[in-house]
């Protein structure tokens, strides 16, 4: 029998967040730990009467071992199979269940960058929200060790925070998406920060069962030269691909990162940074709304949904909201404001410390 | 999991030098479970130092097998690869298809008729390889299901498996060449021995020495027979046939005139039955196989290996090879082993060849 939790996050996923249609072709990736809600996707796909394609990883990045060995051409090339995948699928979904989250830090960037360039591509649909899709974590001991809980402890984080009334949460962030749509200027104010970016012209989207699960956040791609000021990452450490930078501060002119620092693995911020022409403009500004996370797990899916932090992403921009920057780097680095911090919207002040000011 | 077994790289270095000589830019398929991840990271590190690319298909069974979608999709779905893996069948250069299950029995839950279904659909991914179109290999990797159904501990099961691919393949090679001559130049083969006297007719036909290409472990040399040749009676007794879960215990076959007369199992004799009148094919021989392999001595419950024990042979119905002249067409292929070395011979063109299991030659 299968865990009635599974069976219904599966259902969220394939009929909410991906809406799987007859004779689709739906990627279904994730780790061997994660079979259970892998299993009950390919059941609930083939109820639909479409295609589940089962592609179980068993390293992260899925080819590590060969990204590490191949010459510098190769590993920015991809197999005309692999790419076919993602060119032809109608929706994917991704299960991640990592066994250790360091796995994969040894490979250098530059490498990541030319693996991730060569995908983007194949990734177009999907970046521009032609092509349905969510991406989600499953409990393993190693997402619970980071997050400082057992196992026992984050699985009731976890379906805490999945399987909560989404129709009502999208409701309340749609009220807040409203608001900043109607300003053009936000400025972020905290500890060592004092950002403005435009959000002029540009349209906020609700994330409630869509690409995300958890979902709960409102984000632009904020106008690309906009940023001005500074933004410090005091509270929590900034992670992507298996790295944990602390302390990183940002200072933009003209939309561009002029000045960047961290207190730890500033090496691997900075060759991010220098990975291509758009790393340095930011690609996204989210507003963390889900009332399930109010912890940092060192983990961006649940991290950046925080009730009452905001998470602004360096690299690729969405097209969907208007956004133009271009980048094989998408990093979301999210920041506490409940401990001091507030958010301006045309100078009017919207939320102090972490509690909205707005009628919701 | 840490590898630390060096006999895996080893393997991962046969597999893509030996077997598939992987050339710079191949996509090399890999189809395996998640219980070969060692071996899938070597192979991924030797496919590299090739400047070739790893296509990575693993299933928690051997895609595109995939029983939970199976179950519940609609049956009309189940016989078709969808395009995706259509394309897949299409443009890889070799494949590697690399068995580790968890349970050999996952999957048989499937009704008859979708497990069948999804069999039809698999054609597609096989043609390529079955008509050596394109490189490829058939393997397995150590896990409890297949050391269990060996009947012996995971250590034991990996130490046959390494002993029987780990060996010097070109040395294999020569001696196997040696009997492969004396069969070609024969036009009739007679196997003899508990419940067993058949003829078949390789007149015309050559056969083909595995010496560690396309199956790991190799250790055959096989013919197609001529398919109207087979006469007499042949018992499968000393190692249990089974095909697709099926035991049937053991199993004698009639042949006249090339097809299966009269054939009986000790369980099951309704789905032997079954199985016979699949096809136009299904009552008639597609292979003759001769095992080799010194490293392999005792049955381990799969047809990769107990068709390579030195001193037995096997005989498959259905399903020829096209590349030694066979001719058979079937939607089966069922290898079937007999023991030799207990009191058997192999005669060419009357003629002792080899007896209780040892050569003559």
């Amino acid at each position: 029998m299968v865990d009635p939790r599974i069976e219904k996050l599966a259902a969220l996923l394939v009929e909410r967040c991906v809406d799987v249609q007859p004779g689709w072709q739906v990627l279904v990736m994730g780790y061997p730990p994660a079979r259970p809600l892998l299993e009950e996707l390919c059941r609930q796909i083939g109820r639909r009467g479409a295609y589940a394609l089962l592609r179980v990883r068993v390293d992260d990045p899925p080819l590590r071992a060969w990204m590490l060995e191949a010459d510098d051409d190769l590993v920015g090339r991809l197999a005309e199979i692999d790419g076919h995948d993602y060119d032809a699928m109608d929706s994917y979904i991704v299960v991640l269940a990592p066994e250790n989250t360091r796995t994969g830090s040894e490979v250098p960037p530059e490498r990541v960058a030319a693996r991730n360039a060569a995908m983007r591509p194949h990734m177009k649909d999907i970046f521009s929200g032609d092509k349905p899709w969510v991406g989600l974590d499953f409990p393993t001991q190693a997402l619970a060790q980071d997050a400082g809980m057992t196992l026992a402890q984050f699985e009731d984080f976890y379906w805490g925070a999945v399987l909560i009334d989404w129709d009502a949460l999208a409701v309340k962030m749609r009220k807040i998406a409203d608001r900043f749509d109607a300003a053009d200027e936000v400025r972020i104010v905290g500890a060592d920060t004092d950002l403005r970016f435009s959000l002029a012209g540009r349209h906020g989207r609700v994330d409630a069962l869509g690409a995300n699960m958890p979902g709960g956040e409102v984000f632009y791609s904020p106008v690309e030269d906009s940023a001005e000021g500074v933004i410090t990452y005091a509270e929590y450490p900034a992670c992507y691909q298996s790295h944990q930078v602390g302390g990183v501060r940002l200072r933009f002119e003209q939309g561009r990162i002029v000045d960047a620092s961290a207190e730890s693995d500033e090496k691997f911020l900075l060759g991010m940074l220098d990975a291509d022409e758009g790393a340095r403009r930011l690609g996204e500004f989210g507003i963390g709304c889900n009332p399930g996370i109010q912890e940092h797990m060192r983990n961006t899916l649940f991290d950046e949904k925080i009730e009452g932090t905001i998470h602004l992403a360096v690299g690729n921009g969405f097209g969907f909201l208007g956004g133009t920057n271009e980048s094989a780097v998408h990093w979301d680095m999210v920041k506490d404001l409940r401990p001091g911090g507030r958010i301006e919207l045309d100078g009017e002040v919207v939320q102090e410390n972490g509690k909205w000011l707005l009628d919701l | 999991m840490i590898s630390d077994d060096p006999r895996v790289d080893a393997y991962a270095k046969l597999l893509v030098e030996r077997c598939l000589d992987v050339q710079p830019g191949m996509e090399v398929l890999i189809r395996t479970t998640s219980l070969a991840r060692p071996a899938v990271l070597a192979l991924q590190r030797e496919i590299a130092r090739r400047g070739a690319f790893p296509v990575l298909r693993i299933g928690f069974v051997i895609w595109p097998t995939n029983p939970a979608w199976a179950a519940e999709a609609p049956e009309e779905l189940l016989s078709e690869l969808p395009e995706i893996d259509r394309f897949a069948s299409d443009r890889m250069d070799a494949r590697i298809t690399m068995d580790a299950p968890e349970n050999i029995r996952d999957g048989t839950d499937l009704p008859g008729e979708r497990f069948q279904a999804l069999k039809r659909a698999e054609h597609y991914f096989y043609r390529r390889t079955m008509s050596g179109e394109i490189p490829w290999v058939s393997c397995a990797y150590p896990t409890e299901g297949l050391a269990q159904e060996a009947g012996l501990t995971l250590e034991r099961f990996a130490d046959v498996l390494y002993g029987a691919c780990l060996i010097d393949w070109d040395a294999e090679g020569t001696r196997m060449r040696r009997y492969a001559d004396a069969f070609d130049a024969a036009e009739e083969v007679r196997i003899v021995g508990a419940g067993t006297d058949l003829r078949l007719s390789l007149a015309g036909r050559h056969g083909e020495v595995d010496q560690g290409h396309t199956n790991m472990p190799g250790g055959e040399f096989f013919y197609s027979p001529l398919e109207d040749s087979a006469d007499g009676t042949i018992e499968f007794s000393e190692f249990p046939p089974s095909y697709q879960g099926h035991d049937f215990g053991s199993i004698r076959l009639v042949f006249s005139g090339g097809a299966v007369v009269d054939a009986s199992a000790a369980k099951n004799e309704d789905t032997l039955h079954g199985l016979l009148d699949r096809d136009e094919g299904s009552r008639r021989i597609g292979e003759l196989g001769i095992g080799c392999n010194p490293g392999i001595t005792r049955p381990m419950g799969h047809v990769l290996f107990d068709e390579k024990i030195d001193g037995t042979i096997h005989i498959a119905l259905g399903q020829s090879y096209e590349k030694v002249g066979g001719k058979n067409q079937s939607s089966i292929h069922w290898d079937i082993v007999k023991e030799l070395r207990t009191g058997g011979r192999i005669e060419l063109d009357g003629k002792p060849v080899q007896e209780n299991g040892s050569w003559l030659i």
